[in-house]
């Protein structure tokens, strides 16, 4: 799994103070007038001016401005708002245009074409040319420093400049979904001189100072591409560690958005008229994970009975307190080749009981390790313990920590888990559905599915692609080893008078962390 | 003195003291609610500790539900068996082993009481958590492996008690006189110093039977003590302290069992370390007596 699915994780091992500070705030912070004197919502159009104070969730010593090189959340967020890739993916996961204002395909998918905007300048007013492009990208596919965003480039043969405003990107195998790939927050265009210590870009805001695990303060930047953005003067972003310390300050007007809610707390601040929730539905998921190369999972039989015991609506109001839709063993939802004609897999716990019985396993018992490597994972398996007895299905829990989890026997687990963020279907696939991919948790090789995917890997025809994936994905949905009982919504939380935060698909918080379209009323 | 004697003379002060009755009580409630809790709980509510008994973190019931929806009050009624049998066990275990060590140690002298004292000293210089932590850690999150690491680092402490309190009593007339007559040495240890030694073990087995069940419950807490989905009352502190504001059932009251159930036993520790003072200032004095007369 990607560099970014680990370093979201929270963490649960949190001391009892911050919940008995915040049991004591609550009612204190109601009785000081928070509903008599609540702001009403911003309308009309956007205002300039202003600073906007957000919390987010981690960061610490390692905390760093590199544009590559992003890790925690404060560091994706500053990442988001300093620098901007050639294309990125918008708020309803299509892809947009950020530095570039077009990228093309020639014939074979095997070149790539990106035409930089017009007039688009960094922040110290120079600018950017195709020859910052090239650097930049040797800066991330520097052999002897490979930067987090390289993990996904290894199609990527060469890049050059062509003109004064186009780059060749040339892959060393087609890609007909390289627009995927270099739609991610780590591939940030920089200045060919670019030095970390004057940390230049394109993005709607640039640095003006920084102290990691600490904060960060951002002002406008006056040469953005886009006409009257941003719309704040300055962004300051806070580091918070705890839960509880984020919703304390956000309750007690110190910072004016926050992200990630626990889901419990979503009632108590919807219940205060002062607050915003903001949730959005997003591809993120947490699959139980199946190795189709070890008993009994070996057996397609055991692996669909699995799946037949889950409830999947128990699951998202149990596990995630409704903020989540039911997944039917399949990713990459917003991908328009998602193969939403497969019937909706529900409980069945007779046909489950019959395969198993056919597959020689009734009175089934397993390991399933936990971790709670992302909120609602051992959550997740509780529930689905539970549920599997109804099939005479013993699941006996084997909880590590997060450390144990990702240490040597990650990848190794016979049934486990993962989580992983919005992605499109053959991204995804190049990250953990191959022989080759770096995170096959299920060890899946199926020969069929391997010989679609790479088929539709080159071929540029939308239809012609699209109808290749459907049958890889009923492939995976008949006899794969990923059990995906649903997708996670994003839950954050803002003061009314924010303006501009809308839903995100991709799964990251706050409106993508993008700050550039907020004002405040 | 003999055990015979002792033992139930300083039972029986220790009880008599207003504080040992409270903490007899406090205990009483708690161990009772944990000894028939998982019994009782399903029948009293319906539910049982894992089955969803509605919505996460939803009124209703007695207790409200958990992160999970299942019935609080029934989980915190099951959740006292197991803290408790394991804090008995590693307290048992370490008392054993301390005063094993100890009177050993005390009674031998010389080179091998440097030996066992030092050794106990080096264990000592671990903080217990943290090595509980670390043995958890490398081995995993096992109920022997609780009992018995809660259980040797309890040792050296008891170790030094029961040491000092050998070397007070091994010179003894009684204990001469067993050596005259080639007792072999754990026999004399067995009945002649053990039972002169009861008092200052019972002060250490409340004392160290407290600071077990903390130990048990923090592990739970940090995840790495009793394994979910099992209803456990330091597990359900962690399960729940999010929703602390919303439900505060699921934190409150494993919270107010276990802070009753080591305030009980304190106060239990409390009343024969004050009597066994008493007794052993009473020899003294009677001592002084014979001693001036």
């Amino acid at each position: 799994m990607s560099l970014d699915n680990h370093d979201t994780r929270i963490s649960r091992r949190k001391f009892l103070l911050g919940s008995a500070a915040l049991a004591g705030a609550v009612p204190f912070l109601s009785a000081c007038g928070g509903r008599s004197d609540a702001a009403a919502a911003p309308t009309g159009p956007p205002k300039r001016g202003g600073t906007l104070r957000v919390g987010v969730t981690g960061g610490g010593a390692s905390d760093s401005l590199d544009p590559h090189s992003p890790t925690t959340n404060p560091d994706i967020a500053r990442v988001r708002n300093l620098y901007e890739p050639l294309v990125y993916r918008d708020h309803d996961y299509e892809v947009s245009y950020l530095v570039a204002e077009k990228l093309e395909p020639s014939a074979d998918a095997a070149t790539w074409t990106a035409t930089l905007r017009k007039d688009i300048r960094f922040h110290d007013g120079r600018p950017v040319t195709p020859a910052d492009v090239v650097a930049t990208f040797r800066r991330i596919m520097d052999p002897d420093d490979p930067k987090s965003g390289a993990a996904s480039l290894s199609m990527l043969d060469s890049v050059t400049a062509k003109g004064d405003r186009q780059v060749e990107f040339h892959l060393s195998e087609p890609s007909a979904v390289f627009a995927d790939y270099l739609g991610q927050y780590s591939l940030g265009i920089v200045p060919a001189d670019f030095d970390v210590a004057k940390p230049v870009g394109t993005g709607p805001f640039r640095a003006e100072s920084f102290t990691a695990g600490l904060q960060s303060r951002f002002v406008r930047n006056p040469h953005y591409w886009r006409p009257d953005r941003p719309y704040l003067d300055e962004l300051v972003l806070i580091n918070f560690t705890e839960d509880d310390a984020r919703i304390n300050a956000l309750l007690a007007s110190q910072v004016d958005a926050i992200d990630q809610v626990p889901v419990a707390l979503v009632d108590v601040l919807r219940s205060d008229e002062r607050m915003r929730i903001l949730s959005s539905e997003t591809g993120t998921w947490l699959p139980f994970t199946m190795r189709v190369d070890r008993p009994p999972f070996d057996d397609v039989r055991v692996r669909q009975a699995l799946r037949l015991v889950v409830d999947r609506e128990q699951m998202i109001n149990q596990v995630l307190s409704g903020q989540g839709r039911v997944g039917n063993d399949l990713y990459a939802p917003f991908d328009p080749a998602y193969a939403s004609e497969l019937p909706q897999r529900t409980q069945d716990i007779a046909e489950a009981r019959r395969l198993l019985a056919e597959a020689g396993k009734s009175n089934l018992d397993i390991e399933l390790v936990t971790a709670p490597i992302q909120a609602g994972a051992v959550e997740a398996a509780q529930v689905f313990q539970q549920q599997a007895k109804a099939a005479g299905v013993n699941v006996r829990l084997r909880r590590v920590d997060t450390t144990t989890f990702y240490g040597d026997n990650y990848l190794k687990w016979d049934f486990a888990q993962d989580f992983w963020y919005t992605r499109n279907y053959l991204p995804q696939v190049a990250n953990g559905s191959l022989p080759d991919s770096p995170y096959n948790e299920t060890h899946w090789q199926d020969p069929e599915f391997v010989r679609l995917v790479r088929t539709a890997n080159r071929t540029s025809d939308t239809g012609k692609r699209a109808r290749l994936l459907k049958q890889a994905q009923r492939i995976e949905y008949e006899r794969g080893g990923l059990i995906v009982w649903g997708f996670v919504n994003q839950v954050d939380a803002h003061q009314v008078y924010v303006a501009g935060l809308v839903p995100d698909r991709t799964g990251l918080p706050l409106s993508g962390y993008s700050f550039g379209h907020v004002w405040l009323g | 003195m003999t055990a015979t004697t002792t033992q139930p003379t300083l039972l029986r002060r220790a009880l008599a003291l207003p504080q040992a009755k409270i903490g007899l009580a406090l205990t009483t409630v708690v161990v009772g609610v944990a000894v028939l809790g998982p019994w009782v709980g399903p029948w009293l509510t319906g539910h049982d500790t894992t089955g969803f008994a509605g919505k996460p973190f939803q009124s209703g019931g007695i207790a409200g539900t958990d992160g999970l929806g299942r019935d609080v009050f029934t989980r915190f009624l099951s959740g006292g068996l197991t803290l408790l049998i394991y804090a008995v066990l590693a307290t048992a275990l370490g008392l054993v082993l301390g005063a094993a060590l100890g009177m050993f140690a005390g009674y031998s002298g010389g080179r091998l009481d440097s030996l066992i004292m030092r050794g106990s000293d080096v264990l000592l210089s671990f903080p217990q958590l943290v090595f509980a932590l670390l043995a958890i850690a490398m081995i995993g999150p096992e109920g022997w492996l609780l009992v018995l690491v809660i259980g040797i680092t309890h040792a050296p402490r008891v170790a030094r008690v029961a040491r000092q309190s050998t070397v007070a009593v091994k010179d003894a007339d009684f204990i001469r006189a067993a050596r005259m007559y080639a007792m072999p040495r754990r026999r004399i240890l067995l009945r002649e110093v053990l039972p002169n030694i009861t008092g200052p073990l019972m002060v250490e087995l409340g004392l160290r039977l407290t600071y077990s069940i903390g130990y048990v419950a923090s592990l739970s807490f940090l995840g790495l003590g009793i394994q979910p989905p099992t209803a456990d009352w330091g597990l359900m502190i962690n399960e729940n302290r999010i929703a602390l504001v919303v439900e505060p059932w699921g934190v409150v009251l494993p919270v107010l069992a276990i802070a009753v159930l080591t305030v009980g036993t304190n106060l239990i520790t409390d009343s024969l370390a004050s009597a066994a003072a008493r007794t052993s200032n009473a020899g003294t004095s009677h001592s002084a007596k014979e001693a001036s007369a």
